[in-house]
């Protein structure tokens, strides 16, 4: 049986270390930011804010809804200026099972904007893959050109 | 090697494919030439004219089997889209940040942890 997971992304990951070690990792901006970003302020508590600069252009920012140290982190998730995930659009929740000594990390990010709505912003999504996969030597968009139909 | 698993809505993704089909930029520049519009091998080609007809139609065929776009066939001719319905870039693009990211954070976390064992021992 699968589950409903409209809109949604689930990763599952396995860690040979404990949960509080991988819960610092998540909510310390010293160890956040060697894992992602280039630059992090974590306001880790209920009704706290984060701010997250990914690559020096985008940022992800976001408020925590629940901090249950070192199981349970849920926060708001978005791009800002981005037009269909702004800040608050969408929800990132990542829980930490011990295991023997070893961390199972689920991250699941939901709400994520259906078919229809992403539709009508696909150039916006397309430039922004690019932006995002690092494809600098992605031709930019032509209006009129022959890649046109 | 860390266990992923991957869904999106509609089905189960193979990770690695689409990891994989999109850490290309020529696999990229292609996925776009055929996001907004369903285009012909020949009109692709010739888009993508600085490498061989060869070379591009490896590239589609990655792109396929990764689930990111459809092929259709009418007579001799082979057409393509990207297949946003199955696989929205959206979810790529995330999966990939998250997976890339998380892959990170493991590592440093395990690191970590041997430290500390180290310290107690």
């Amino acid at each position: 049986m699968i589950e409903d997971l409209a809109g949604a992304i689930e990763i599952t990951q396995r860690i040979e270390a404990p949960p509080d070690i991988v819960f610092a990792y998540l909510v310390d901006s010293r160890r956040f930011v060697q894992w992602m970003g280039v630059g992090a302020e974590l306001d880790a508590r209920p009704g706290g804010r984060y701010r997250i600069d990914i690559d020096g252009q985008h940022i992800v920012s976001g408020e925590y809804q629940v901090v249950e140290p070192p199981r349970r982190l849920v926060m708001t998730w978005g791009w800002e200026g981005h037009p269909t995930v702004p800040p608050g659009s969408t929800t990132v929740e990542i829980t930490l099972t011990p295991e023997r000594g070893a961390t199972v990390l689920r991250l699941r990010h939901l709400g994520l904007p259906d078919e229809g709505e992403r539709r009508q912003h696909s150039e916006g999504w397309t430039l922004y893959m690019s932006q995002l996969a690092g494809a600098q030597t992605l031709p930019s968009p032509r209006r009129g050109g022959r890649e046109e139909p | 090697m860390p266990k992923m698993q991957v869904r999106t809505r509609n089905r189960s993704v193979p990770l690695e494919a689409a990891m994989e089909a999109i850490a290309s930029p020529r696999r990229r520049q292609i996925l776009r030439l055929v996001w907004a519009a369903e285009r012909s091998a020949g009109e692709i080609a010739t888009t993508v004219s600085d490498v061989s007809w060869p070379a591009v139609s490896q590239n589609l065929r990655v792109l396929r089997h990764a689930g990111l776009i459809t092929e259709r066939r009418q007579g001799t001719h082979r057409y393509y889209k990207a297949d946003r319905r199955a696989l929205g870039p959206l979810e790529v693009i995330l999966r990939q940040m998250w997976t890339r990211d998380l892959d990170r954070l493991r590592e440093l976390a395990e690191d970590e942890a041997r430290s500390r064992r180290a310290r107690h021992d």
